[in-house]
């Protein structure tokens, strides 16, 4: 437990309408873990995703990324979230570009106006995008369609692979597998689990606990607090149910 | 249909019923202006407009008072839409210059010229120019050729004094409109305009009437330092009152000698007409007569702005 | 190598590039004075009660021509529309070629700029207050027409089936079937249209048609820069409000958006929302008349022809002496430069502004301001520092669209999700290139199907700004005006609509290729 945490959230809270989103929430995510975020709907969990991905700031508490509080913005902010990369559960793809240029915004964070414009224009970094394609079995054919020809379950990979181009630190996930059926989550749960190994973290939210094979990690979030944390295989059916059971 | 529809229903209608009981009545006022005839008087706007509104509004005043019959000012806001006012018969006595006057009396066979002021019969223009440009006052017309590659700007399109005679002296000096610094003159639209554009340098030189560019040095709006005269064209007719045909049939027998009469016989001994005519920039008017226009109508045609 | 959407919206902003060569040539250094003392005076605008009042009559003329010309030009293009719809007349008549025929026919006063109708009226009828609500009603009603009859024609047409199969009357059935459907677009497009009527009421008044236009352009003639801007914050109080209006009850009403104006899709069927639209509509009308009633608007007015005064002989020969391809090339480049600036310089312009909450502020303002300006009055502005010719024109003409079309751009944006955005941002990608990637993507094809549209419109607009100089048919037709020389004058309105006429089919079938659907 030397390495410096890549995530870390203290005391955080999130105001809501009648009740906290979050409710003081301390969070620790370091290199190598995978950690699956467990809860029922409304518990914060999408919540707690945008706080770590900056989308969201908290009303109260700390998020410190790397060590490092987060700039409010310019140049510096732009170096920190180009390490948090996010897999979103409506995947945001942009659909009047190709599956090429949609792999490519993953580095337009680290490329000049030159590149970003470039790559509207002709096909940039060809070699790179192919070989993301094919480590989530597609076929480097579709690099020139337009995203919007493509099926739901090649959108899905597209989109992780623009956060494979984007290779950031920590990989955020909002129930990414919600809309699937069970074989292609299950396909691409075993390519983000890929994806977040060493040295990098995972963070995933998950409606179904059947598919926590394979996480370091399990947190219960209940009405915007931490009911659990445990290793995952520590994890008993008791816990489970108390987690979902209806609100006493 | 629910109430609210016959609602939303009967206002729409009741518009579209209306609509015809309006146009009714907005015949009333004006079979009622033809009871009662009023006398529209306008001007070419060759000055500022609060200079216009102040001067026709007190010759409007004066000629209700002399000629017994209601009299309105219409402005308008250029030369061509002063002639074709006359010409829709919207006007009824306009204070024309010479150029526009031809055109009116072309347009419209037997109107009548009423009036000229003393200084008309033999008008100039003055050619000024910028104190930057390095343009110095000019002997000859020949030195008109100096303007040549320079910003050059008339007043009106239709202007007499402004840009008609102008470019009559220029083209006999052989300096054609394309002559000009960026292949055109400008048109400031007045010669108010053209003396604060000259000033201002937006251009380094200009044609004006020379009774504007006088009562501009008397005021202080033109600045010695500035703006210098470089020359004095020749003289030539210019302004005059010109009057529909029909005012003796509109306003009764006689009514166009009268007010030929009532125009010609204001004098700097009265404190009202004094200060008309100094806003006119005379001492009084004279009777004129169509043929004293005939040298414009040549240079109109030979210009192109007389068909 | 073909641009992806969001690089061809800053395609047309490459016209930039020769502009701004060009632009050092074209400046003669002179006049900055009075730009500075034009710029400053927007700060102390006059207060003169003399001056105000003058303006706030000309401000209610304004409003007036522009509410009495619109709801006139809606109710005559309504029926027009009707009349000239393939399925309404196939319906009652049994044949659709008179439909045809009609919409055709309906081309040519669509094809010539109020301003022209306003000049050629004024010489046949005289200085009329019917003059000006004529001259905006022709043209609109031809257009508003169009809208209705692509709008009717675009309609399925079971529903219509089913009625006149049960029996119903023809018009009955033609009425219940297709009225409810098409409602809500019209009257978004008509609360857009009531908008332009307003611009184009200000315009007509720089050209003497009355109103405040009059009183801008004299002052500004007269470098009268303090009272120039009482006029033109005067106006800016009362278009804002209205643009606020339309676009609230855009949203109350849940209209569709004006950058998709492509038939086919209508909205929900009108219900409460319907019979409310139809009382404010009713109301409107109600103003407009009384409005006329105010203005001394009789339509009588316009059947008292003036004779036209004589031709001189030999003006045909001279008329087509003139120089005309250089008065066509002219005309086109003035609106190619015009439409590039126009389209171009938005999205561009959005994009320089992206990370400063105050830069986009600045550019709305600056918009607004672009939009109320009637470009023959930038034009002349310009000349106090530009050489006469096409480049001060392109610049006036093409700053009013940008005016317009940046509101577009922007409302479209606004309208856009902001997810994609979003995403980019969260990755650290830089707010320009996020803007760019994630939001110009999605409006790109859209935003430059309405620019397609609008410089078609900026080719009948180039006229407005003739007074310029060197400038093409514009200002040919103005000199030729001055001269009264009416042959000159004829076959230049004959060389502009057929200009308008074919800009107009160019622009349709680039639209289609860009959309896949037709109407303005």
């Amino acid at each position: 437990m030397s390495a410096p945490a890549l995530l870390e959230l203290r005391r955080v809270v999130v105001a809501g309408r009648d009740h906290p989103r979050l409710a003081g929430i301390d969070l620790t995510l370091r290199p190598g873990e995978r950690v699956a975020l467990l809860g029922p709907s409304g518990a914060g969990k999408s919540t707690l995703l945008a706080v770590a991905n900056g989308l969201l700031s908290p009303d109260q508490g700390t998020v410190l990324w790397q060590g490092e509080t987060p700039a409010r913005r310019g140049g510096r902010r732009r170096r920190q979230q180009r390490c948090i990369g996010t897999l979103w559960q409506d995947l945001r793809l942009i659909e009047e570009l190709t599956v090429q240029q949609n792999l490519n915004t993953g580095r337009l964070a680290s490329w000049g106006w030159p590149r970003a414009v470039l790559n509207l224009l002709v096909p940039l970094e060809t070699q790179a995008c192919s070989q993301v394609l094919t480590r989530l079995d597609l076929d480097p054919g579709l690099l020139n369609q337009p995203v919007s020809a493509l099926s739901g379950g090649q959108r899905q990979r597209v989109a992780l692979g623009r956060l494979l181009r984007q290779d950031p630190q920590l990989l955020l996930a909002d129930e990414p597998l919600a809309s699937l059926d069970p074989r292609l989550a299950a396909e691409l749960l075993a390519l983000l689990l890929d994806a977040g190994a060493t040295p990098r973290a995972l963070l995933l939210s998950l409606h179904r606990p059947d598919l926590l094979k394979g996480f370091d990690r399990a947190i219960g979030l209940r009405a915007g607090a931490v009911v659990f944390d445990l290793p995952a295989e520590q994890l008993q059916q008791d816990r489970l149910d108390a987690l979902y059971a209806s609100a006493p | 249909m629910s109430t609210r529809e016959r609602l939303a229903a009967g206002v729409l209608g009741l518009t579209l019923a209306l609509a015809p009981a309006v146009v009714c009545q907005s015949l009333i006022p004006v079979s009622a202006q033809a009871t009662r005839p009023v006398l529209r008087i306008s001007a070419i706007p060759d000055q500022n407009p609060e200079k216009l509104n102040r001067l026709y509004g007190q010759v409007a005043q004066l000629l209700s008072k002399q000629l017994g019959v209601p009299v309105r000012y219409v402005p308008v806001i250029d030369y061509t839409a002063a002639v074709s006012a006359f010409r829709t018969g919207n006007l009824d006595l306009v204070w024309f210059g010479g150029l526009t006057g031809v055109q009116a009396r072309l347009q419209k066979p037997g109107a009548q010229v009423i009036a000229q002021r003393d200084i008309d019969a033999s008008f100039h223009t003055v050619f000024i120019a910028n104190k930057a440009s390095g343009l110095q006052p000019i002997a000859s017309q020949k030195g008109l050729s100096e303007l040549k590659g320079k910003r050059f700007t008339f007043g009106s399109e239709s202007s007499t004094s402004g840009r008609l005679m102008p470019q009559f002296f220029l083209q006999q000096a052989g300096v054609k409109p394309s002559d000009f610094a960026g292949g055109a003159p400008g048109f400031s639209g007045s010669h108010d305009a053209t003396i604060a554009l000259v000033q201002s340098g937006a251009y380094q030189a200009g044609a004006v009437n020379e009774q504007v560019w006088k009562a501009n040095l008397r005021s202080g709006k033109a600045n010695r330092n500035k703006v210098l005269a470089i020359w004095r064209t020749p003289g030539y007719p210019d302004y005059h009152w010109i009057g529909q045909p029909n005012l003796d049939e509109r306003f009764g027998k006689g009514f166009t000698a009268k007010l030929r009469g009532a125009i010609i016989s204001w004098r700097p001994s009265n404190p009202e007409q004094k200060a008309i005519l100094q806003l006119f920039g005379a001492q009084q008017f004279t009777a004129a007569k169509a043929s004293d226009y005939a040298p414009i109508e040549r240079v109109g045609r030979q210009i192109g702005k007389i068909r | 190598m073909k641009p992806a959407p969001p690089l061809l919206l800053l395609l047309p902003a490459l016209v930039l590039l020769p502009v701004v060569v060009l632009l050092p040539a074209a400046s003669h250094g002179g006049g900055w004075e009075l730009i500075a003392s034009f710029a400053t005076a927007a700060l102390q605008p006059s207060l003169e009660p003399a001056v105000l009042e003058s303006q706030l009559r000309g401000l209610a003329i304004t409003c007036g021509v522009a509410l009495v010309s619109w709801a006139a030009s809606l109710l005559i293009g309504l029926a027009l529309g009707a009349a000239s719809s393939q399925v309404v007349v196939l319906h009652l008549l049994g044949r659709s070629w008179p439909a045809d025929l009609l919409a055709r026919l309906l081309a040519l006063p669509r094809s010539i700029h109020e301003l022209i109708w306003g000049l050629l009226l004024l010489q046949l009828i005289g200085l009329e207050p019917a003059v000006a609500v004529a001259a905006i009603t022709i043209p609109y009603a031809a257009l508003v027409a169009r809208v209705v009859r692509d709008q009717l024609d675009a309609l399925p047409r079971q529903s219509l089936e089913a009625l006149s199969s049960a029996g119903a009357g023809a018009p009955a059935a033609l009425w219940t079937a297709l009225g409810p459907p098409v409602l809500p677009g019209l009257l978004s497009y008509g609360g857009y249209r009531l908008e332009c009527a307003l611009r184009s009421a200000t315009l007509l008044g720089v050209f003497g048609l009355g109103g405040l236009g009059n009183d801008l352009l004299l002052s500004l003639q007269s470098l009268q820069f303090r009272e120039l801007w009482s006029g033109l914050w005067l106006l800016l109080a009362v278009m804002l409000p209205l643009e606020a209006l339309i676009a609230r009850l855009r949203a109350h009403w849940s209209m569709p958006a004006r950058l998709k104006l492509v038939p086919g899709a209508p909205a929900e069927p009108v219900g409460r929302q319907g019979r409310q639209m139809l009382a404010a509509l009713g109301g409107v009308l109600m103003l407009a008349l009384a409005c006329a009633l105010w203005l001394g608007i009789n339509p009588v007015q316009l059947l008292h022809w003036q004779p036209l005064p004589p031709l001189a002989p030999g003006g045909w020969q001279q008329a087509l002496q003139l120089n005309w391809p250089a008065l066509i090339a002219n005309t086109l480049l003035l609106t190619l430069l015009a439409a590039g600036l126009a389209v171009g310089s938005g999205p561009l312009l959005l994009l320089v502004a992206a990370p400063w909450r105050w830069g986009r502020a600045l550019l709305q303002l600056i918009w607004m301001l672009a939009r109320l300006w009637p470009p023959p009055l930038s034009a002349l502005l310009l000349l106090f520092v530009l050489k006469p010719g096409v480049l001060p024109a392109a610049l006036a003409l093409g700053f009013h669209n940008l005016g317009i079309l940046g509101r577009l751009l922007n409302e479209a944006i606004g309208s856009a999700s902001p997810s994609a955005e979003q995403a980019l941002s969260a990755s650290g990608t830089g707010p320009r290139l996020a803007l760019l990637y994630g939001r110009f993507s999605g409006v790109a094809r859209s935003y430059l199907a309405y620019g397609a549209y609008r410089s078609d419109v900026m080719l009948r607009e180039t006229v407005v700004v003739g007074l310029v100089g060197s400038t093409g048919l514009g200002s040919q037709l103005r000199e030729s005006l001055a001269a009264f020389a009416w042959q000159q004058i004829a076959l230049l309105l004959v060389a502009y609509a057929l200009l308008t006429l074919v800009g107009e089919d160019l622009s349709d079938r680039f639209r289609r290729q860009l959309l896949g659907g037709t109407s303005p």
